[in-house]
């Protein structure tokens, strides 16, 4: 029998099938595979039958917990919001940086006095400049990573970037800002036995981003141009129950119904289970209720307790704690994402048998059906 | 040793586009023109110019006008520029008694350059040349022609080696002139000198 | 000067049979030639552009068949003799014109030589063109020696004044490309004065009605035959009752008598050779046809001859019957390029003969031997060829478009990008311009649910050639689809010959540039010009043309073509490939520049598992240099 080609298997399993989610992981190593206006493209067939680009994929043959011992060293526990070493709340003490960016400041603080205190020489970071496509760069100065604050909700391949730039020698450590698909792209990374090419012991610092789901370019931005008078600023989408967009132009605020915004949610997103990227040093997503000027940060793992320590030390960065609520709702708002993503796969297969890319037992999926962790 | 007798005789000149075999035969067959013989020079052209396989067929007799083309198994000598042509032109026109002077020097095809076909060893293919001829010389012209200044005076080396075996009724001094006729003073010498220098090598 | 205008009568050269065609008309002192570059018959106006200014000639390389025809037309109405020359695909562009032309007639000589290509070898189709002088009722004329294709070219002026028409020469490509002996005539150095005159009839069809003309066309005919009856372009050789009776034209006369040699069959074959084939010499034919019963008609594609003997001898002597072998038969295919060795096998068949090549053993191992150790050789665009770098961003820009594309292609060296070397781009080929064409008609299919994109690849002298019209075409019926013109300054493919959109003319005298762009421009067509080494740039550019659906849009892919310039300039660049830097095989290249990109100039080393330059090879382009994802290709500035 002949084996198939890595790059073909990943375009007929995930590109195909409507599950890629734009991470990036498989772009930027080769000239076979590149990304172009939103999509993962292959231009030409290379005949390797292993590959970095499949291996990486977090939506090709994911076990979890292979993953997990590559990252934390023990199995994963499907629990609500993955290994937790700490929990509370955090913002930027420099009232300046926290009104430039999306929340509270936390991330690009933590970047900034990475960069400053040299636990990393650069950063790769995403970019998105009014209309055009959300892309990963690579920065290394305090207003490089002040430019990068913000999300725009759409997907961007960041790890490309990444992929790109560790190549080059005067990278030696690099911090990574990413969604929890990329930062399983990462992980996926640290598990592969073709790793020794990505010069992933360049890689010391990552800071996984809360997640519900991400747009589809050029679709978003096509309606964006029919709705807004001129470039978008920022984003935000408020907490529940509000089920809005707000959107942030020179002009001011115009607030766009979420179910209009609906629509150009990326299908891929759908099966995703991982709310809180699991999988990072460091994961940081917003505050909501009275800690709304807040964000929520989850250290996962030594390096992350480490840098971050060292942040609050310096002074740049100020905790509290998380209130009881608000942990309880973000444990259930995971244990939701678990539940939904399942029960799409479930959908998109058919069968309770077949879980496309997961690998998972059926009785684990059963009991997290019912419980969600 | 010769072929003199052979009437016609079937000379194929053989290589790749480009490589300059179209010249050896015109050049001889104006000295055997010259000396009286019909000839008659069948060529190919066009698309098989651009990297492909080109053989000129020069039909040399006493008595009377021939075709352009050999008949199947009736070549009397094959002069290849390159080793896998020489063998590919004794494959349909070769026959026991084939005489081949052969340059040893490949040039891949395309499949074989990007990694997809093995161009054999050359063992190989000398072995199989020898097998299917009377007699080999194998020359490495290309080596010669580079030394002198540049790989495409390989053509003028094969020439002179042809003449140097001293199968065909023509004499040295006769290609010089057709040389010192046919070139261009700037390049005369350094064309003329290659022709010596393949004319030594088969002539001892 | 050329061999072929030497002032040196009876000296005996060797010649290319369309050399030789080309001082016939010298010979016969003709004042005009002109044609539109064909394989095999480029080479005849080569000649005669060469020594134009010697001879007092207008040699022109026009913009296609028909026009080429038309402007040696204007010469014999208006006391000029005249030649003209193309392939047979230029027949048929040439045919509108032509089959009015026999209806008014001429003035002084004009022959019109078609060079066949039998077995398409470098065509796109296989086609005799000798129907066109029966359906059109005009004297043909079918060389089989290159003396004899000097000595017909001089005579078929004389034959074309005798009976005020055009004369066609039917040369194939054994004929036109092959070297033979021939013996030199006088140049002619008669005054050539040209004048029309406006007190004759006019050469118009519609004159008299177009039965009468055809009539007296047909008339014309009985006097052509018997001219012929008494031609020296027909001869027999043999017994006088030779039990096999070979009726042969054109390269049929060489493999006939090879055959006869090679089986020793000289005492029971005769071989009569026609020259004179349309119309045919009756009262000489069934001369010798009543001498035998068995017949066999050799000639190259189609069975032409053939089927005009069958008809003579259903009108013979009644009752009589022969064999005949042929085409119909089965004894010589019907298709594809005589060789010797077909028409060896084809007489030891009709005389019941048996004939071996050479001894079955050396067939089978040297078959075997060429099977195991020969590897096959497909012709590809030369290193640095800019068409192979207008295809790799064709292909790029559609797969990044992500949209299906339909390219449809046309003639010239790009036609080759049907293939590996073009990337399997291309999904049409027919005529001149008819990419073009077909471009013009998919891009009004969207009424009918048609949501791919149309592109078309088309040659600078294709452009010229027969793409206009239909460009123009898609303008005013508004079709979809982006033209890109393939410009590398040249009619690359039958030996660089100029065309309006170059400086020189054929006989080398400057003339002003005809712009494309500005063709263009004037059919409010929007224009993009991209250097097609630029492999990143004119793909951004053929994606935002992609992007901007609408009217026609045209994209000029322009750099001068590889070979024309390394034969005046050295290369720009030295190119290595650094060994420490390229990965080879390994995942992030896998062969990407030799597997993929598939330059002759880069070579897979299977000893170092690397890529290296073949410097023999390499123009020095420095394309790949952009290609390789390792940055491991480095090129360095030639001093």
């Amino acid at each position: 029998m002949v084996e198939s080609k890595a790059c073909q298997d990943l375009v007929n399993k995930v590109i195909k099938k409507d599950l890629c989610t734009l991470c990036g992981a498989c772009v930027g190593m080769c000239p076979y595979l590149v990304t172009h206006m939103g999509r993962v493209v292959l231009k030409d067939v290379c005949d390797l039958t292993q590959g970095r680009c499949s291996a990486y994929c977090p939506r090709m043959s994911l076990d979890l917990d292979i993953t997990s011992r590559a990252t934390f060293g023990i199995p994963y526990t499907w629990d609500a919001l993955g290994i937790t070493k700490g929990i509370f709340m955090a913002r930027s003490t420099d009232a300046k940086v926290r009104q430039r960016v999306q929340d509270a400041g936390t991330i690009t603080t933590l970047i900034r006095f990475a960069l400053s205190e040299g636990f990393i020489d650069s950063a790769v970071l995403t970019r998105f400049k009014d209309k055009s496509l959300p892309k990963g760069v690579i920065v290394s100065t305090k207003e490089e990573v002040l430019a990068c604050a913000g999300s725009s909700y759409m997907a961007a391949p960041t790890l490309e970037a990444f992929n790109r730039e560790a190549q080059n020698v005067s990278r030696k450590k690099i911090g990574i800002v990413g969604t929890p698909c990329q930062v399983l792209g990462l992980a996926r990374m640290k598990e592969s036995e073709l790793e020794g090419r990505n010069n992933l012991d360049k890689l010391k610092l990552v800071i996984g981003l809360f997640c519900t789901w991400a747009l589809s370019y050029p679709d978003f931005a096509q309606f964006l141009e029919k709705e807004m008078t001129g470039p978008v600023l920022k984003y935000d989408i408020p907490p529940h129950p509000a089920n809005v967009l707000h959107t942030f132009t020179e002009k001011g605020q115009i607030d766009i119904p979420l179910d209009r915004i609906t629509p150009f949610i990326k299908p891929a997103c759908q099966l995703c289970h991982d709310l809180t990227a699991e999988f990072a040093d460091i994961s940081v997503g917003s505050g909501r209720g009275k800690v709304r000027e807040w964000n929520t940060v989850i250290l996962r793992t030594e390096r992350g307790m480490e840098i971050f320590d060292a942040a609050q030390s310096k002074g740049v960065i100020e905790i509290t704690e998380i209130p009881e609520r608000n942990l309880n709702r973000l444990k259930e708002a995971s244990r939701n994402k678990k539940k939904r993503a399942l029960k799409n796969i479930i959908q998109k297969t058919g069968s309770t048998d077949n879980f496309l890319y997961l690998k998972v037992q059926p009785g684990t999926v059963n009991h997290l059906l019912e419980n969600g962790g | 040793m010769s072929i003199h007798g052979r009437d016609p005789i079937n000379l194929i000149i053989t290589g790749i586009g480009g490589q300059g075999n179209i010249l050896i035969s015109r050049l001889i067959g104006e000295v055997m023109l010259e000396d009286g013989y019909w000839v008659t020079i069948g060529e190919t052209y066009g698309a098989s110019q651009r990297g492909g396989s080109v053989a000129s067929h020069v039909r040399i007799s006493k008595s009377t006008q021939h075709g352009p083309l050999t008949p199947e198994g009736q070549a009397d000598i094959i002069l290849g520029l390159e080793p896998v042509e020489s063998l590919r032109m004794l494959g349909i026109y070769g026959n026991p008694k084939t005489y081949v002077i052969t340059n040893i020097r490949p040039i891949h095809p395309m499949a074989v350059a990007i990694g997809e076909a093995e161009y054999p060893e050359l063992e190989k293919i000398k072995q199989a040349i020898s097998e299917l001829s009377q007699k080999v010389w194998y020359i490495d012209a290309s080596e010669i022609a580079i030394r002198l200044g540049s790989p495409l005076l390989a053509n003028m080396v094969m020439m002179g080696a042809l003449v140097g075996t001293g199968l065909l009724p023509l004499k040295k001094e006769a290609c010089l002139q057709q040389l010192a006729a046919s070139f261009k003073e700037e390049s005369l010498t350094v064309n003329m000198k290659a022709f010596t220098m393949g004319f030594i090598q088969n002539s001892s | 000067m050329t061999i072929a205008s030497r002032d040196v009568p009876k000296t005996t050269q060797l010649l290319m049979g369309n050399e030789a065609i080309a001082r016939g008309a010298l010979e016969a002192g003709i004042g005009v030639a002109a044609a539109y570059p064909g394989t095999p018959s480029s080479e005849i106006i080569g000649t005669l552009a060469q020594v134009a200014k010697e001879r007092n000639l207008y040699v022109e390389w026009s913009i296609n068949e028909k026009v080429a025809m038309e402007v040696a037309a204007a010469a014999s109405f208006s006391n000029v003799r005249a030649l003209c020359a193309m392939k047979q695909n230029g027949l048929n562009v040439a045919l509108d014109f032509l089959s009015n032309l026999n209806l008014t007639g001429v003035n002084r000589g004009l022959v019109l030589v078609v060079c066949d290509d039998p077995g398409g070898i470098s065509s796109t189709n296989e086609q005799d063109s000798r129907h066109v002088a029966k359906a059109l009722d005009l004297p043909l004329l079918e060389p089989a020696t290159s003396q004899e294709a000097k000595d017909m070219t001089t005579w078929a002026f004389e034959l074309s004044e005798e009976i005020a028409n055009v004369c066609i020469l039917r040369s194939v490509t054994r004929i036109s490309h092959a070297r033979g002996k021939v013996v030199l005539g006088e140049l002619s150095n008669v005054e050539k004065h040209a004048y029309f005159d406006i007190s004759r009839k006019p050469y118009a069809t519609v004159v008299e009605t177009p039965p009468k003309l055809h009539q007296a066309l047909y008339q014309n005919l009985a006097r052509i035959r018997e001219i012929y009856e008494s031609s020296p372009f027909n001869w027999y050789i043999g017994p006088e009752n030779p039990e096999l009776l070979i009726i042969t034209c054109g390269s049929g006369w060489f493999y006939s008598v090879e055959a006869v040699r090679i089986l020793s069959a000289v005492n029971s074959v005769g071989i009569l050779k026609l020259g004179t084939t349309w119309p045919l010499p009756q009262k000489l034919i069934e001369k010798h046809m009543l001498q035998t019963k068995k017949i066999l008609v050799v000639e190259e594609v189609d069975p032409f001859l053939e089927g005009n003997l069958k008809e003579l001898a259903a009108d013979m002597e009644p009752g009589r019957t022969w064999t005949f072998y042929g085409k119909a038969s089965g004894h010589i295919p019907s298709f594809g390029e005589n060789t010797p060795n077909i028409v060896i096998n084809a007489v030891a068949k009709a005389l019941d003969l048996k004939y071996t090549t050479r001894d079955p053993e050396y067939q089978q191992k040297s078959q075997e031997m060429v099977k195991r150790y020969v590897p096959p050789r497909e012709p590809q665009f030369c290193a640095g060829c800019p068409h192979r770098t207008t295809f790799w961003a064709i292909k790029n820009a559609l797969k990044l478009d992500g949209r299906e594309g339909v390219l449809t292609g046309d003639i010239g060296c790009y036609g080759m990008g049907l293939g590996s070397s073009g990337f399997f781009q291309v999904r049409t080929m027919h005529a001149m311009g008819s990419g073009t064409g077909i471009a013009s008609g998919m891009g009004k299919l969207n009424q009918f649910g048609f949501n791919q994109l149309v592109l078309n690849v088309c040659g600078d002298s294709t452009f010229f050639h027969a793409a206009i019209p239909a460009l123009i075409n898609g303008v005013h019926n508004q079709s979809h689809f982006i033209l890109i013109v393939l410009d590398n300054s040249g009619t690359a493919m039958t030996g660089f010959q100029p065309h309006p959109g170059i400086n020189i003319n054929a006989m080398g005298d400057p003339v002003p540039i005809l712009d494309i762009e500005s063709l263009c421009y004037a059919l409010d067509v929007k224009v993009t010009v991209t250097d097609p080494y630029d492999i990143n740039g004119t793909t951004e550019k053929l994606l935002e043309m992609l992007r901007n659906e609408g009217k026609p849009r045209v994209l000029i892919s322009r750099r001068e073509c590889a070979l024309i310039k390394s034969r005046r300039e050295k290369p720009p660049y030295k190119i290595q490939v650094n060994h420490d830097q390229c990965i080879g095989e390994g995942c992030g290249c896998d062969r990407f520049c030799t597997r993929v990109f598939r330059c002759p100039g880069l070579i897979w080393d299977r000893e170092s598992r690397k890529a290296r330059i073949d410097e023999s090879i390499c123009s020095g382009c420095g394309v790949c240099v952009d290609v390789c994802p390792q940055s491991a290709i480095v090129r360095e500035v030639i001093e």
